[in-house]
């Protein structure tokens, strides 16, 4: 069983992945490019791009002309076995060609005893944006078919009725009835 | 005067009038002063007609001095849930909006009826907005406070008529009930309720809420009171297109009766469970005061409470749509939430829930040729405090507004008479059971109450309002 999550590893990965930041930031495409494995058994996803080997990553990093502003890291998990491995997992916020979007990143890091820590694998990915909840849509446009003006501070309170009833109407509208019955709009008792 | 309006029944009323041992002015006058000295401990009253109220009540006194018959309620002390039409007062029905519409020309029907059997209107009470609501904490008009503990919700909507009468501000009121708004003011107040059969009674000069479900009845703090109310506003009326053409059939006369051969059952399953222990305790205590241990159950009730859920919001909603696009600010914002989104329901689960009501009422129907009577909570707990949003039900945290009619709305959506039984005692605030009969059994839900009565098991008295 692997030592997880050692300290003084887990303060190493935390500094190392910190100064890879900073690179990405200040486009250090030589610094960045020392980050990695150099082997042509190094893989990287990008959002659009699969890369393997250290050729096709290098290149990439040339040509690459994605300009990246207000990059945060919302979340960063570090998890390390002993001092030779280590899986640094993040959720970024940042604008892509000035478009805001919500990234995963995740690296897997080894340590060679030549060169010290290396990234070995890395894919970063683009959070799709969360489904519209179908009742704001419905919300929104069967009120505008009706003429019914929704105010800002009406809305979420009209929304959360419409989810409501929604799932009140689920086992009725599942429960099976004889053919032939009709409404009873006005009703005899 | 020996007798005291405020803990007298409308009955004991009409009889000490028609005696001559008091005079309608005086009962009128005495119950004003108390509806006067006690408006901030309760908050039921929005109006006070005192004009009215005198000039009716010397209109009783005036029928006895002549000789004339002055109707079985002489100077019986009544008021209204503020959505009948009184002629000369503007018809709020809780809200801001209709308090800019002219006052009424005319009595609603009902309130013409109960005048033409010589009781004496008071005023109108306060409600919840547009009768969408459970608690009556109303925006506008403040909340009703419960008479037994003013820090509680005295219910709704129709929780000025159950504080009204709990209080003995009046002997009996009017109220309306579309999902359980009579059962559960009365469950709440600790008093006597009856929403009669669908199409019972006529609803015309009242301002509506759901046509397909609305109904109207009476709270008081006897059975007779209620029968003798009940039974002055019977009868067909052509201005209320659901009010059927069945003619008058009077209950007073039965309400002595006692049980005879009727068979009650308690219902089992979904109305046994969830909610405070003590409101099942209730229906156990009538049930062995009745001698019954049979228990029945009704096929997917919850479906039944689904199906008025949907049809009070869609048909509140689009009856309101015209307001809600000119004036969504000036309604309670939670009821406010609700008709908005009834009025974007969509149109395959409205006909759903009227083709599934239909269905069910077949269901039902057969199931009361083996029973007469069934026993229910009227609530899912007693009155909560005001301000409170949810409770506990089935070990689930659940909003309570949209709760507390969980054991009336199945009943309701398919027109079912039902009396409300006070049960004082089984915990520290009284609940109310459902009597619940086949359509049109009205007289025999009363003869049961009435054994009730007698036996001491539901009793209303007059709430102490020092407590």
């Amino acid at each position: 069983m692997p030592t997880v999550n050692d300290p003084a590893v887990l303060a190493e990965i935390a500094a190392l992945h910190d100064a890879y930041e900073q690179a990405l930031a200040a486009n250090d495409v030589a610094t960045l490019t020392r980050f990695f494995w150099d082997s042509p058994e190094v893989t990287r996803y990008g959002v659009v791009e699969h890369l393997y080997g250290a050729e096709e990553i290098n290149a990439y990093r040339r040509t690459n002309d994605v300009v990246i502003t207000d990059r945060k890291l919302l979340r960063r998990k570090i998890v390390t076995f002993d001092a030779n491995c280590a899986v640094v997992m993040c959720e970024i916020s940042q604008s892509a060609r000035g478009k805001p979007g919500h990234c995963r990143q995740s690296q897997t890091w080894v340590r060679f005893p030549e060169t010290g820590w290396r990234i070995v694998a890395a894919h970063v990915s683009l959070a799709l944006a969360a489904p519209e909840n179908v009742w704001t849509a419905y919300a929104d446009r069967t009120a505008a078919a009706l003429a019914l003006p929704l105010a800002p501070n009406h809305r979420p309170g009209v929304i959360q009725n419409l989810e409501r009833a929604a799932v009140i109407a689920a086992p009725l509208l599942a429960h099976p009835l004889p053919a032939g019955i009709e409404p009873a709009p006005v009703f005899t008792a | 005067m020996s007798l005291d309006p405020a803990a007298t029944t409308a009955l004991e009323i009409a009889d000490a009038v028609r005696s001559r041992r008091t005079t309608a002015r005086q009962v009128t006058e005495t119950l004003l002063a108390r509806i006067d000295h006690t408006h901030s401990r309760l908050n039921a009253f929005t109006t006070v007609t005192t004009d009215r109220a005198l000039a009716e009540a010397d209109a009783v006194d005036a029928a006895i001095a002549a000789g004339r018959n002055p109707g079985p309620l002489a100077g019986a002390p009544y008021a209204v849930k503020n959505l009948f039409d009184l002629a000369g007062v503007v018809t709020t029905a809780g809200s801001k909006i209709n308090r800019d519409d002219p006052p009424a020309t005319r009595d609603a029907t009902a309130v013409a009826r109960l005048r033409a059997a010589g009781a004496v209107c008071l005023g109108a009470l306060n409600m919840g907005e547009y009768a969408y609501d459970f608690t009556n904490e109303n925006s506008h008009d403040g909340a009703v406070l419960n008479p037994r503990d003013p820090t509680r919700s005295a219910g709704g909507s129709s929780g000025g008529s159950g504080a009204a009468v709990g209080a003995g501000l009046v002997s009996f009121a009017l109220g309306t009930d579309t999902n359980g708004s009579i059962r559960v003011p009365s469950s709440f107040c600790g008093i006597w309720g009856l929403k009669p059969t669908y199409g019972r009674l006529s609803r015309a000069g009242s301002f509506p809420f759901v046509d397909s479900l609305d109904h109207i009845g009476p709270f008081a703090r006897s059975v007779g009171d209620l029968a003798l109310a009940y039974d002055a506003m019977q009868g067909p009326d052509p201005f209320d297109h659901a009010c059927a053409q069945w003619a008058v059939e009077e209950t007073v006369p039965h309400v002595e009766t006692g049980l005879g051969k009727l068979r009650v059952a308690v219902l089992g399953g979904y109305f046994a469970e969830g909610g405070d222990p003590v409101v099942h305790a209730a229906v156990d205590r009538i049930a062995a005061a009745l001698g019954v241990t049979r228990r029945i159950e009704l096929p997917v009730p919850q479906l039944a409470r689904a199906a008025a859920y949907l049809i009070t919001a869609t048909e509140s909603g689009q009856f309101h749509l015209e307001r809600l696009r000119t004036r969504a600010a000036d309604f309670d914002p939670p009821i406010r939430d609700r008709l908005l989104a009834g009025a974007l329901t969509p149109s395959a689960w409205y006909l759903r829930a009227q083709k599934f009501r239909a269905w069910w009422r077949d269901e039902v129907r057969a199931v009361f040729r083996d029973v007469d009577v069934l026993l229910a909570p009227a609530t899912p707990l007693a009155a909560p405090v005001l301000g409170q949003h949810t409770f506990v039900f089935n070990g689930k945290e659940v909003p309570l507004r949209a709760s507390i009619g969980l054991f009336t709305q199945p009943i309701s959506c398919i027109g079912l008479p039902v009396v409300a039984a006070p049960v004082h005692g089984v915990g520290p605030l009284p609940v109310g059971v459902q009597l619940i009969g086949a359509p049109w059994s009205e007289a025999s839900l009363l003869r049961v109450a009435r054994v009730l009565e007698k036996s001491g098991v539901c009793t209303a008295p007059v709430a102490d309002l020092a407590s």
